[in-house]
């Protein structure tokens, strides 16, 4: 290979498309009569025109773009990936989380901590359970691996905090009862693919 | 005599105060009309719509450490911004503001001093200020600084040219140099009004009034992009205040100058009273310097003196030929 | 079996093996994975699963059973058997429940991987599910029946290792299957499921609860989730311990095993062990080493003062008195401080085992016994001296049982206490419950059927001689008699005479040589003769175990010489079980004197100045699971300890630092361990902790036996030193060994005494002891094996001085009275 195959760095497909940009003026001649062009056909005030119309939209025609962002929210992508939520069973209330441990095993950062037992209805119980968020980077690894679809992310991104280790615990994650009817599922990392129906194979039952 | 000098000394608080205060509001303005160019809010919170956020700034600029940094030479560094505000409040010294008045019988006439060399002591004045910025850039110790003061050097001196050579067609025909005489010569309505009859010379000041106000597309002193803030690297508090008051002070000036000089100054417009009159017009130079910041880029240093040196000098020349030509015919 | 070594092919590898090795055992030792579920390398093959199918000279054959032939060619995988296997776990996952998260197994769970490395991605077979609870079996088991797989791999161990046999497969209650699925189905796939729905893990003495030595081996080769320890359930999952391999420290089988640690909790981050791992296709845990893990001393810390003090203590002491949990780096750190400071070293553990050691090593001419442990597992006569084995030692025990199961051995048990466990050992178990004091007589009378007669003492000869006497007994014969009757014929009316003949039993007078040894020692000498050519039928090695009754022995010396007397005229295998932990480490290290003098200095025994990682003595050392080190086990091989958890004070090796004698550290001792005794020169880390494929140990060296000079064998003329009357035996119940085993939270048995039910009927709830020296003052507690009237008196707990009431024999003439 010779050195200019290597030195041609513009690798890809070469589709680009010129700007119809003219040609720069070599002549001091040719200088002065775009300045003119510039200055005497008014290109200069295309500039002017373009701001003070900006401004009449944003002002008459409700067309501001601020979000006045504390007080108001833009909504974000179903997908995206914020402070974990811990769902309930619509039935029973009862939490997902089964106890299962992948979500702390697959933790890149190793941020998930989790304590079970084995409680007096003899089920795994899941009896401490945080994130340390200051270590999270929020990959929905978690999510993707959850069994149970228990653990998924919300939409609450605004994680600023005064220290840098911040745990959240289990209570804090989960739904609140009252809110149960609320509860919606996560569409991204760990959901089901809509097309998840088709890829299972049935297993035949005795019923 | 008594009398002239109370006068005196309380006209100049109140433009001092009215200036400064106007100044500070102009920063809100052009906060504001920044954003709703860009089709944002501008500052919203402090006061109905924002428009507290100076006594906001003011609170906190008034608050910060005044401090001055190791390697500066502590004398000038001190002293440089005061220069820049005192000469912007000086040159005011000679503009008309408004028309006459009466007030409690007595009539005031709103300028410090009437003095015949009014229009060269303004232009005298805002070139004194080019001091301001230059010693205090040159006070730090730090690159930005020293560039920032090269080209304050280079670009005020040389836009004092244009803006003295431009306003030298206007003072040929009118003849004096105070400008209550400016005013006069167009009293007759706004046919009489000179920038009709120096067009160029009108287009040549306002150039050299964005650049000698440090305004975009020239403001190279403090171009955050090429010399972090130039001459204001190493200040903060209320010494960068001054720099800011004075920056707006000038551009009121220039304001104030346009006005006089080519736009009819204070005498009444139809049934606009005169004082209201020049007060619009005014705000409109203001207005129009900010709206040339919204819309406009920078220019490069040396596209500056290009333009300085082979195109507005030339020009400003020719224009002044042929109105002594005009006039001698 | 014999030696010759054949050559087989297995997928295309050619592999040396022992003629009559099972195929399995061939791959697993040459590197050939075959996937088997059911079968336990040490075990008799159960054929649950049938997943182990290969194909051997074209016949399908079942490699766990099927024994490798010379030149025979092997493959592991044809499309067939790969589809049979596939279905076997197919079947396997038939209503396995799918909540593997919630499981304990998950991750390392046999089904999981096997269903994974078969390819498993659907399922084509059905069956209505049965219910199944989960139950708790005993205060240590839980088994989960919904989980269970029915691999029988519990039941296997339990019966062929264990001995306990104390679970067995019962009926199920599942559907039948449907007949068409047999024509449709693979062929074994079909059969397995088959006896899988039919049957589930029971306890076998028909109640809900198992009556076991609770060792817990049954939860560690469950190859699911189904049988597990009821403290660890749902607590950690697998991928979250750390494994530490390590040794256990509390009898002197010292076993190979895995600390698995983490962090408590959440909350709490020190490290804490959650289970202990064996290698179970390689060594057998009993219940102390499973279960008695968290003994670790978690007061200790570093205090320049106190160690200053302890410094001073040891420096002043006349004694140090110390036991046999100790590892064998620290017992010569003690040696070095007698042979500086002269302090006396006391050790009552041991020292009984070191003077029957130096005994035996006079007469035999080697210092240590002829053989080991390790070697006996293929021996197929098996004789137990001096031992309580279910108690003493369960390697032993497991030995003992393992030999009866897997080699059809027979098995005869000397020991005063009697035991209805080890008769349920093997058909060919003969026990003799004899009297304590008469230990000798079992050892002539092995003379006598064992011995080369040429080869003994005149002496000898004669006594044996002196024993048998000729003597009748009545045996009842079928003997064949022709009878003459008289039969009317009923058509006729004629009478007619019919002769027939018609067996008979007849009583006879037989004289036959009756042994008086027999009859002392408790066995029926009419019979005795004809139950042991039964025994000996087929049996080609032998084996004899000796026990800590021995050590404690009146006639000590005696015994010793008698032993090494077996050993120079029978072909038997010669072993002793060392009577505590590294007792076997410290008898070689260490000089012990038999007194003590001055003041004393305890390691990890009550004293003057106690030295305890029990954490209530004067100053702390780590326990055995917090430090570096190595113990000798009964195997005379010196195997590594590592430390499982954080130790945060001193440790004994500081101690001789501040005397100006330390190393290091304590593993730096490793190498100095004295060479003349047998030890090498080995560094610690440089000591390999594990098992091979080929089932060969690779843990740590073996000792060599050096010989020493030879005194020749002196026999004694026995004497009659029976003891009559009540009498205490010194020995400890099952799990509990040494005040470590106490500590810990899953073991539960009380220092009590132990007696059979009866005697515990006649003696009531709470007794006082009276002792020659003392009194003890303790519960009754009903062992449903022991039989007989002698009661077991613990000594586990070193602060009651059990050692000092008993004297220098294990069995005491005691008063028992209710209080």
């Amino acid at each position: 290979m010779s050195l200019d195959n290597l030195k041609n760095r513009n690798v890809g497909v070469q589709n680009y498309k010129m700007l119809d940009l003219g040609h720069t003026p070599e002549t001091g001649w040719g200088k002065f009569k775009q300045v003119l062009k510039r200055s005497v056909k008014l290109e200069l005030f295309v500039g002017l025109k373009v701001t003070m119309r900006e401004m009449f939209k944003a002002l008459f025609m409700g067309e501001m773009h601020t979000v006045k962002y504390p007080f108001e929210k833009l909504p974000i992508s179903p997908r995206y990936r914020a402070i974990h939520e811990m769902k309930r069973l619509l039935e029973s209330g009862h939490y997902r989380c089964i106890g299962c441990g992948l979500c702390e095993k697959i933790c890149i950062s190793n941020c998930i901590k989790m304590d079970t037992r084995y409680d007096e209805n003899q089920r795994k119980e899941v009896s401490d359970y945080t994130i340390n968020f200051g270590r999270c980077i929020f990959c929905g690894y978690c999510a993707e691996v959850c069994p149970e679809l228990a653990i998924v992310h919300g939409g609450r991104y605004e994680t600023a905090s005064e220290q840098r280790a911040s745990y959240s615990n289990f209570e804090d994650m989960l739904t609140p009862m009252d809110q149960l009817v609320n509860q919606k599922e996560y569409p991204g990392f760990g959901a089901p693919t809509p097309v998840a129906d088709k890829n299972i194979k049935k297993t035949p039952l005795a019923y | 005599m008594d009398g002239y000098i109370i006068a005196t000394v309380i006209k100049a608080i109140l433009i001092l105060a009215v200036i400064s205060a106007l100044a500070g509001f102009g920063t809100y303005i052009e906060r504001k009309i920044l954003a709703f160019m860009q089709r944002r809010l501008g500052p919203m919170h402090v006061g109905p719509f924002g428009v507290l956020q100076i006594a906001a700034d003011g609170i906190k600029l008034f608050t910060k450490e005044d401090f001055i940094p190791s390697g500066a030479n502590k004398i000038i560094f001190m002293v440089a911004p005061i220069i820049t505000a005192a000469t912007a409040f000086i040159a005011l010294a000679a503009v008309p503001l408004l028309p006459e008045f009466t007030l409690f019988g007595v009539t005031v006439r709103p300028i410090v001093s009437d003095m015949n060399i009014g229009i060269l002591f303004v232009i005298a004045m805002m070139g004194v200020g080019l001091y301001g910025p230059l010693l205090a850039g040159m006070a730090q110790e730090n690159k930005w600084g020293i560039i920032g003061s090269a080209r304050t050097a280079i670009q005020f001196l040389s836009y004092e040219v244009v803006t003295g050579l431009s306003l030298l067609a206007p003072i040929m025909m009118v003849g004096s140099l105070s400008l209550i005489d400016f005013n006069t010569y167009q009293a007759g309505g706004i046919a009489h009004w000179i920038v009709w009859t120096q067009p160029v010379a009108f287009v040549l000041f306002l150039i050299s009034g964005f650049a000698e106000t440090n305004r975009t597309p020239f403001d190279l002193l403090e171009n955050e992009a090429e010399v972090i803030s130039g001459y204001a690297t190493e200040y903060s508090g209320m010494r960068w205040g001054m720099f800011f008051i004075g920056e707006y002070a000038n551009m009121i000036t220039i304001g104030f100058l346009a006005s006089l000089v080519f736009l009819g100054g204070f005498n009444p417009l139809w049934i606009i009273p005169g004082g209201l009159a020049i007060i619009l017009k005014v705000a409109f130079f203001f207005f129009l310097m900010l709206w040339v910041r919204a819309a406009w880029p920078h220019i490069r240093p040396d596209q500056l003196m290009w333009l300085c040196w082979k195109v507005l000098m030339p020009l400003a020349v020719i224009n002044i030929l042929i109105t002594g030509l005009v006039m001698m015919a | 079996m014999s030696d010759n070594l054949i050559t087989v092919t297995i997928d295309g590898i050619e592999c040396k093996a022992k003629e009559g090795e099972y195929i399995l055992n061939v791959a697993r030792a040459n590197d050939i994975f075959i996937p088997a579920i059911c079968y336990l390398t040490r075990c008799s093959p159960t054929l649950a699963c049938r997943i182990c199918l290969v194909e051997a000279d074209g016949k399908r054959v079942y490699s766990c059973n099927a024994k490798a032939k010379d030149g025979m060619d092997i493959v592991t995988q044809t499309e067939e058997i790969l589809e049979e296997r596939r279905a076997i776990m197919e079947v396997y996952d038939v209503n396995h429940p799918l909540q593997c998260g919630v499981c304990d197994q998950h991750g390392e769970c046999e089904l999981q991987n096997y269903t994974l490395e078969l390819k498993v991605d659907s399922q084509h077979y059905a069956i209505a599910d049965t219910k199944r609870e989960h139950v708790n079996w005993s205060t240590v088991l839980h088994y989960d029946a919904a989980l269970c797989i029915v691999c029988e791999r519990c039941v296997t161990v339990c019966k062929d290792m264990i001995g306990d046999a104390a679970i067995k497969t019962g009926p199920r209650g599942g559907d039948k299957l449907d007949k068409e699925l047999k024509d449709s189905m693979p062929k074994d796939a079909y059969a397995m499921w088959n006896k899988l729905q039919k049957s589930i893990i029971v306890p076998s003495n028909g109640t809900e609860h198992t009556n076991c030595s609770d060792c817990g081996e049954c939860t560690a080769v469950c190859p699911v989730g189904a049988l597990t320890e009821r403290d660890f359930i749902y607590k950690a999952n697998p991928w979250d311990l750390r494994e530490v391999p390590s040794t256990c420290a509390h009898c002197s089988s010292a076993c190979h095993l895995y600390y698995e640690t983490r962090a408590e909790s959440i909350d709490n981050p020190t490290e804490k062990i959650f289970r202990v791992k064996n290698e179970w296709n390689y060594q057998t845990l009993c219940g102390a080493g499973r279960f008695g893990y968290d003994y670790e001393n978690t007061t200790a810390k570093k205090d320049p003062q106190a160690l200053a003090k302890v410094a001073e203590a040891i420096k002043s002491a006349g004694t140090i008195k110390f036991n046999s949990m100790i590892t064998n780096e620290e017992a010569l750190m003690l040696q070095t401080l007698k042979e500086k400071f002269g302090v006396k070293l006391v050790n009552n553990e041991v020292k009984p085992f070191a003077n029957f050691l130096s005994h035996y090593s006079k007469a035999a001419g080697q210092m240590l016994y002829k053989d080991s442990f390790a070697d006996m597992s293929e021996c197929d006569f098996i004789v137990s001296v001096g031992a309580k084995l279910r108690n003493d030692n369960p390697a032993a025990r497991y030995l003992f049982n393992n030999i009866q199961k897997m080699n059809k051995g027979a098995g005869m048990y000397f020991h005063p206490v009697g035991d209805t466990l080890i008769p349920t050992f093997g058909k060919s178990v003969q026990t003799f419950e004899h009297k304590p004091g008469d230990e000798e007589s079992a050892l002539l009378l092995i003379l006598d059927l064992f011995a080369n007669k040429d080869k003994l003492p005149d002496d000898v000869k004669a006594k044996l001689d002196a024993s048998k006497e000729k003597r009748t007994k009545t045996v009842t014969e079928k003997v064949m008699e022709e009878v003459t009757e008289t039969v009317v014929d009923k058509e006729t009316g004629e009478e007619k005479e019919v002769t027939k003949k018609v067996p008979k039993n007849v009583k006879k007078e037989v004289e036959y040589e009756a042994n008086s040894l027999v009859e002392k020692l408790g066995g029926n000498p009419e019979t005795f003769e004809d139950d042991f050519a039964k025994m000996m039928k087929k049996k080609e090695s032998f084996a004899l175990v000796v026990g800590e009754d021995f050590y404690f022995h009146p006639k000590a010396k005696n015994l010793a010489n008698l032993i090494a007397l077996i050993e120079e005229s029978t072909e038997f295998k010669v072993a002793f079980i060392p009577p505590k932990s590294n007792a076997l480490g410290v008898a070689l290290i260490c000089d012990l004197d038999e007194e003590c003098e001055g003041s004393t200095v305890g390691y990890n025994e009550p004293a003057d100045f106690t030295i305890s990682a029990l954490g209530n003595g004067d100053f702390d050392i780590p326990a055995m699971n917090q430090q570096e080190g190595t113990t000798t086990n009964m195997n005379k091989r010196l195997v590594p300890l590592n430390a499982a958890l954080d130790y945060n004070g001193y440790e004994l090796n500081d101690i001789m630092n501040a005397l100006g004698l330390g190393k290091n550290l304590t593993v730096d001792w490793t190498e100095s361990l004295p060479v003349e005794k047998g030890f090498q020169l080995a560094k610690f880390d440089d000591l390999p902790n594990g098992f091979r494929n080929d089932k060969t140990e690779n843990r740590g060296y073996v000792l060599a036996n050096l010989s020493v000079e030879k005194t020749g064998i002196e026999i004694e003329d026995i004497e009659d030193i029976a003891l009559d009357g009540d009498i205490a035996y010194r020995c400890n119940p099952q799990r509990q060994f040494n005040d470590f085993t106490n500590k810990a939270h899953q073991i539960f048995e009380k220092f009590a005494l132990y007696a059979s039910k009866e005697r515990a009927e006649q003696l009531g709830d709470f007794v006082k002891v009276e002792f020659e020296n003392g009194a003890l003052e303790l519960s009754v507690e009903v062992d449903e094996r022991i039989t007989g009237d002698i009661v077991e008196i613990p000594d586990f707990k070193s602060d009651l001085d059990v050692y000092g009431l008993f004297g220098k024999d294990r069995y005491a003439k005691v008063t028992i009275t209710k209080v």
